[in-house]
């Protein structure tokens, strides 16, 4: 039997120090993650001018994704051609950008975060500079969307992963931390987009844009990997609460993973783990997840359309956007901070479900916002609601996880989440198509976002049972079974004492 | 009351009869039995004068018999009588001053005028006496949307410069393109130099799209719109600069990732150099710890356990 000194980990994640530096490399990358694409829709205009590109020219330029969205919907009249190219380049970016995810779980397996991070933001920083260059839309799609996409995908799978192993007791805060580099970097990108655009036409821009990407290398750079070292852990600094429950949690796949750790201490698969497929867990957040993501990301993109479908103006409209980014900004690192607190860390999962839940009420309350401050309103409960998922998206698969299998479980949900992130937009665009209407949209998200959430409380509700009980059977065992070594190290002499004291 | 209109009749006679012909920079109240030629539609502006005076915009885009009506409330001491008269561009249209009487304690000033052509445009204004004043705006619809900011381009790209109307108004029969010179505007013919201009208009948007540009071809570009009596003009700066400006910053940028990235792997090196340096100490502490360490092993299992991730 190995000696039970050994964590699962094989160290104790540093909860600190440089720990604090990975997660701002981590909030570097994630942020131009998320925020790129969904920055460049500034040059859209004019790019699309300038290529003379009609909706009809571009449309073969699809994947299977975008062959269904055609058939599915028809694009009315409201949708311009611009939000339509928006949703094209951002689609395929996406689509590099998911299905990339199980790529990059094998090289994080592989490699480690830094050299895969530092990768992809070459990637990333050599496809805008090379489109900056393009003298066709494809060129363009290929060199932004394709290995753009891919490029920013080496950058948030492994982002995520590294700060898992530095963080243990500390992690719900500093994901959200971490998780906060999108709305940041977003709100910073889009007026220096504009800007950019003012000054250097869409070329100069995507070529500064590419050299202001480069940053992700030096996000990488702060990437060190973890020191492995088995330390003797200090006692009393962890909140038994939490740990106990977080071990409980993992104990179940621990007890299937046994053979492997004594073969493999410490280090994590060298491929993607479809074991994971038989976690409970696992299942409950992978069925939660492809569900809700239907209905999560289509109200951020209809959000100023339906404004100036409102009859609000543009520039009133687009504010509503740095609102949402502004409140998604604070309320990241709050969530983060909450998280972490003895009451809610332990019952995490109830928090995520409590949100996505949260999600699902302010959508369906939408229609009945007026005017632009009702307008305002919404938006700022969105943004809270929306903050408070994100921050904990990839905090409750890690805790259900653990950080081991991380990032092959990540590899494994983005891309299976790929298909309801690329048809959700689309989706709700044929269904205000259908009905003329917003409102009906709106219905439907909320509608599937508070299913998930009642879905996700109760499943982890039992979850949570289940795993008290392997607990306890598994605790009851190890008593059992030490109990017997010690009787068997024990001297006669030492026997009848303890057997007096007893 | 029919006094004054006859008046104005006789006023009107006079000056057809002196006139050999009508004079087209003067705008001439319609007379029905000189022009019988299909009627015009009619139109008209009303303006109730609060005030000391008032501007009235008026978009127009066909031939139109235009009536342009002021009403006045008057001022303390309301007499009966008032000069009412119009004015064109400045200059007194002497041929239509005419005496308004007070009516339900008001003064109306009405007058058709003919628009026919560019000339009949500009601005009218119609006076109470010296009292009140209203004018009136004749011109060409707004053009619709414009960049107002320069737009960028390369040499040696090319780049499409582009004007659109508000799609509320009617569509303009056609589009001219104009470039700066100087203080003039030299129109582009797009037989002229085809492979350096292109001309493309559909319905409300008019393209031009400028080839193989040169730092010579910055500055304004004007597009006009043609309607049957006015126009419509609406500008955009074009700037063109070379490769090199945007390069500045991309190489400043970069050399600014190199040192970042230069700076932490190399302070990370220092670290873990220091590292190595005590680590051998260290290592040496940590053989007596584990022994203690073992006879407490079944206890210690348990808590070991939950430091799982």
């Amino acid at each position: 039997m190995p000696p039970a000194a050994e964590t699962k980990l094989g160290y104790t994640p540093p909860d600190g120090g440089w720990g604090w530096a990975v997660v701002l490399g981590a909030f570097i990358s994630i942020g131009f993650s998320y925020a790129f694409p969904k920055s460049l829709t500034v040059y859209f205009k004019e790019i699309q001018a300038y290529f003379s590109v009609s909706y009809s020219e571009i449309a073969w330029v699809s994947s299977v994704m975008l062959a269904t969205m055609y058939a599915a919907g028809q694009w009315h009249q409201t949708f311009d051609t611009i939000f339509r190219l928006n949703v094209l380049i951002a689609v395929i970016n996406s689509n590099s950008f998911l299905c990339a995810g199980p790529v990059s779980s094998i090289l994080v397996n592989r490699y480690g975060s830094r050299p895969v991070v530092m990768v992809g933001g070459l990637m990333v920083s050599s496809g805008m500079v090379l489109a900056s260059f393009g003298t066709s839309i494809i060129h363009l799609y290929l060199c932004v969307g394709v290995i753009g996409g891919l490029g920013l995908a080496f950058n948030l799978q492994p982002s995520l992963a590294i700060v898992g192993t530095y963080f243990h007791v500390k992690r719900p805060l500093a994901n959200g931390l971490a998780m906060t580099g999108s709305p940041v970097v977003l709100f910073t990108l889009a007026p220096l987009n504009q800007f950019l655009f003012d000054c250097f036409g869409w070329r100069g821009s995507f070529l500064i844009l590419g050299a202001i990407v480069l940053n992700c290398c030096v996000a990488g750079a702060l990437m060190r990997p973890v020191k492995k070292s088995v330390k003797p852990q200090p006692k009393t600094e962890t909140p038994p609460a939490a740990s106990e429950e977080d071990g409980a949690r993992s104990s179940d796949f621990q007890i299937e993973e046994n053979q492997t750790e004594s073969r493999c201490q410490g280090c994590a698969h060298r491929f993607i783990d479809f074991s994971l497929f038989k976690h409970r867990g696992f299942l409950i957040y992978l069925i939660g997840n492809v569900v809700m993501f239907f209905g999560l990301f289509a109200p951020v993109v209809f959000l100023a359309p339906y404004a100036r479908h409102q009859g609000i103006d543009e520039y009133s409209s687009a504010f509503l956007l740095s609102i949402f980014a502004l409140v998604d900004m604070f309320v990241r690192p709050l969530t983060g901070l909450l998280g972490n607190t003895k009451w809610i860390r332990p019952r995490i999962q109830y928090f995520f479900s409590f949100a996505v839940f949260f999600n699902g009420v302010c959508h369906l309350l939408c229609p009945l916002a007026q005017g632009y401050v009702g307008l305002v309103l919404y938006t700022v409960v969105f943004g809270m609601a929306f903050g408070m998922l994100c921050a904990l998206l990839f905090e409750v698969l890690m805790d259900l996880i653990g950080a081991q299998h991380f990032s092959s479980a990540v590899g494994l949900v983005t891309i299976i989440e790929c298909g309801p992130v690329l048809l959700g937009p689309p989706i709700s665009g044929a269904l205000v198509d259908a009905f003329g209407d917003y409102k009906y949209m709106f219905y439907a998200c909320g509608v599937i976002l508070s299913a998930c959430g009642i879905f996700f409380f109760v499943m982890h509700f039992y979850n949570y049972k289940k795993l008290d009980e392997e607990r306890k059977q598994s605790l009851a065992a190890e008593r059992r079974t030490s109990e017997e070594a010690v009787k068997l190290k024990m001297s006669p002499d030492d026997k009848a004492a303890y057997e007096a004291e007893g | 009351m029919s006094a004054s209109w006859g008046k104005l009749f006789f006023q009107l006679v006079l000056l057809l009869a002196s006139c050999g012909h009508i004079n087209t920079k003067t705008p001439s109240p319609t007379s029905p039995s000189l022009d019988p030629i299909s009627p015009l539609p009619s139109d008209i502006r009303r303006v109730v004068l609060k005030g000391e005076s008032h501007t009235e915009k008026v978009e127009l885009l066909n031939p139109v018999d235009l009536a342009l009506e002021c009403i006045w409330s008057g001022n303390e001491n309301k007499s009966p009588n008032i000069t009412g008269y119009w004015r064109k561009d400045g200059e007194e249209m002497q041929s239509i001053r005419v005496t308004v009487q007070l009516e339900n304690d008001k003064y109306t000033l009405r007058q058709v005028f003919k628009i026919v052509s560019k000339e009949n445009l500009g601005s009218y204004s119609c006076s109470f006496g010296d009292e009140a004043k209203a004018d009136f705006l004749l011109a060409g619809p707004q053009i619709g949307e414009v960049r107002d900011k320069p737009i960028v381009s390369y040499v040696g790209d090319s780049v499409v410069v582009k004007c659109k109307m508000d799609e509320k108004k009617p569509k303009p029969a056609s589009w001219n393109w104009y470039k700066a010179n100087g203080t003039d505007k030299e129109q582009i013919f797009y037989a002229a130099e085809p492979q350096k201009y292109e001309i493309k208009n559909h319905e409300w948007v008019t393209k031009l799209v400028v080839h193989k540009l040169t730092e010579g071809d910055s500055g304004f570009y004007y597009c006009e719109g043609v309607y049957a009596v006015s126009t419509t003009m609406g500008h955009v700066e074009l700037k063109v600069i070379t490769f090199l400006e945007p390069l500045k910053p991309f190489i400043a940028i970069i050399v600014e990732v190199i040192v970042l990235v230069a700076a932490i792997l190399i302070y990370e090196k220092s670290q873990s150099k220091k590292n190595s340096a005590g680590g051998n100490e260290t290592n040496a502490d940590q053989t007596n710890t584990p022994t203690p360490g073992d006879n407490n092993g079944p206890e210690e299992s348990s808590s070991t356990r939950q430091r799982k991730v």
